[in-house]
C-alpha cells in the first residue's frame, strides 16, 4: 500500500497508479471514469475503463434528482458492475466528478468503492497506459437497490437551513470569491443560473482545493487534520454538511471528511448554491465572515 | 438568419448535417489538431493576450496578427494541458473558421453556431466553456479595433 494512505481513517478506499495498473485485468473490479470534460474519455482512458456520465447516467434532470433504482441498476448492469464489484473511480478536475459518482453510488448502497488518487491527470503524467478502445463488457444483473441512502449522506435545503439556524458545521467549499459574494460562478466558468452571490449564514469557507496537492492527489492525513480538525474545529461526532455550487466540489470534501479523516456524519448538500442562492426568503451572508 | 465568415460557415454546414456520434468523432479530431493552432517559432503578433485562471481551467493565450492591407485577422491560440476537449475542438474550429475575417466580422459572429456544431447531447452548462474561446478572440479583435480607431483620430 502507498505509505501515505496508511495514515488515513479508511486507507482501503484509495488506490494509486501502481496498484491500479497491476489490477487492470482484475475481474473483481470495474474501473469507471467520470469527468466534467464530456469528451475526455473518448480521447483516451485507462484500459478496460468504462465511462459513467454524471448527468446522463446518474441524474434525473426532469426532477433535479438522481436516477431511479431501476435506472441505476440498468447503468451498473450495462457497465458490467455487479453488487460485489469493487468500483474504482477516477476522472478529471482532481477527481471532482469521480468523487461525485462515488458518492452517488453510495446513495444507492454500493459500498465497494475506491478512488484513484490524483485521477486521470496523474495517471497520464506518470506515463501509464491509455487507450481509445472501448472495452467489450459482458452485462451483469445488478439487483434493484432496496432504497436510497439520502438520509445518511445527502442534505437538502431544509437540512442546510436548520444547520444554518443552529450554527451547526456547514462548510462552503467554493472559491473565496464565490464565498464572499463577489462572483456567482467559478472564474472563467459560465454562469449557472444563480441570482445572488454570498454564502449560507454560518458557513465556514474551506475551499475544496485546500485538501488537494497541485498534482490532484489528496494531502496527507496530518495536513488534512490540521485544516479540518485543528483549524476548523470539527469534532468526530459533528453533524457536518458541505456544499458548493452544484454538489461536485463538495463531493470531494465529503470524501475527504468521510473516508480520509473518518468523520461519522457528513452530508453533501448537492442542491448547493444554485438552490440556496435562488431560494425565496433564504437568507444569505456576504463577505469574509460566516455571518 | 445568421451569417458567418465563409470558412466558419463551411464548418457549421458540415457539422449541422452530422448525426451525434459523427459530430463527436469530428470534434475529437478537431481537438486533436488544436495543438497546431499554437504560435510557431519566429512568428510575431500585433496583440498577445495570455491569461491563467487559478481555480479551474487553464492557461489560454490568444495571439493576433493583422494584415494591414486587407485588415484580415490571423489567430494563433495556445492552450494549457487541462483545457477541456470541447474547448480544444472549438479552438481549432475557430482558428480555421475565422482565419482571414475582418475585426468587424469576428465581433459580429453570433454564438448560435455552437449548438449546430456540438449537438444536443454535449451541450450542457459545464460544457459552455466552448463559448470562452470565441469570447477571448472577440475581446482581442476589439482591442485591435479600438487601437486602429484611436490611431486614426
Amino acid at each position: 500500500m502507498n505509505p501515505k494512505f496508511a495514515g488515513y481513517a479508511h486507507p482501503e478506499v484509495l488506490v494509486d497508479g501502481a496498484w491500479l495498473q497491476e489490477h487492470l485485468n482484475d475481474p473483481s473490479i470495474r474501473i469507471v471514469e467520470s469527468n466534467e470534460d464530456v469528451l475526455l474519455y473518448d480521447t483516451g482512458h485507462l484500459p478496460g475503463a468504462v465511462h459513467i456520465d454524471w448527468r446522463g447516467d446518474l441524474q434525473d434532470n426532469t426532477q433535479r434528482d438522481y436516477v431511479t433504482p431501476e435506472r441505476f441498476a440498468e447503468v451498473c448492469s450495462k457497465n458490467g458492475i455487479g453488487p460485489d464489484t469493487t468500483v474504482v473511480f477516477y476522472g478529471d478536475k482532481s477527481n471532482w466528478w469521480a468523487a461525485y459518482a462515488l458518492w452517488a453510488f453510495r446513495l444507492f448502497g454500493h459500498t465497494k468503492v475506491k478512488l484513484l488518487d490524483g485521477g486521470s491527470a496523474k495517471w497520464k503524467a506518470e506515463g501509464r497506459p491509455i487507450t481509445r478502445e472501448k472495452p467489450k463488457i459482458a452485462p451483469t444483473q445488478y439487483p434493484l437497490p432496496k432504497r436510497r441512502h439520502d438520509d445518511e449522506i445527502r442534505a437538502f435545503f431544509l437540512d442546510a437551513l436548520a444547520h444554518s439556524n443552529a450554527r451547526q458545521p456547514l462548510i462552503d467549499v467554493r472559491s473565496p470569491g464565490e464565498y464572499r459574494g463577489e462572483i456567482t460562478h467559478m472564474p472563467e466558468y459560465p454562469q449557472e443560473g444563480v441570482l445572488r452571490g454570498g454564502h449560507v449564514p454560518g458557513a465556514r469557507s474551506v475551499p475544496w482545493k485546500t485538501a488537494a496537492n497541485d498534482d490532484g492527489t489528496f494531502k496527507s492525513f496530518d495536513e488534512l487534520k490540521k485544516i479540518y480538525t485543528e483549524d476548523l474545529g470539527l469534532k468526530k461526532d459533528d453533524d457536518i454538511i458541505a456544499y458548493c455550487r452544484i454538489g461536485e466540489r463538495s463531493s470531494h470534501t465529503w470524501f475527504v471528511l468521510t473516508y480520509l479523516l473518518g468523520y461519522d456524519k457528513v452530508r453533501n448538500y448537492d442542491g448547493s448554491w444554485t438552490e440556496w442562492g435562488n431560494m425565496v426568503r433564504a437568507p444569505i451572508a456576504k463577505g469574509e465572515q460566516p455571518g | 438568419m445568421s451569417t458567418y465568415p465563409p470558412n466558419l460557415a463551411e464548418i457549421v454546414d458540415f457539422f449541422d448535417l452530422l448525426p451525434e456520434d459523427e459530430k463527436r468523432e469530428n470534434l475529437i479530431a478537431y481537438a486533436d489538431s488544436a495543438a497546431a493552432c499554437a504560435p510557431k517559432a519566429g512568428e510575431t503578433f500585433d496583440l498577445e493576450d495570455v491569461r491563467k485562471d487559478e481555480e479551474c481551467t487553464d492557461t489560454v493565450g490568444v495571439f493576433l496578427r493583422v494584415d494591414r492591407a486587407t485588415r484580415a485577422l490571423h489567430f494563433r491560440i495556445n492552450l494549457g494541458p487541462h483545457v477541456q476537449t470541447l474547448t480544444r475542438a472549438m479552438t481549432a474550429i475557430l482558428c480555421k473558421g475565422l482565419d482571414g475575417a475582418t475585426p468587424e466580422q469576428v465581433l459580429d459572429v453570433p454564438q448560435d453556431f455552437v449548438p449546430k456544431i456540438v449537438g444536443g447531447q454535449l451541450v450542457r452548462l459545464r460544457s459552455q466553456t466552448v463559448y470562452y474561446i470565441l469570447t477571448r478572440m472577440k475581446s482581442t479583435a476589439k482591442v485591435w479595433l479600438n487601437r486602429e480607431r484611436a490611431a486614426a483620430t
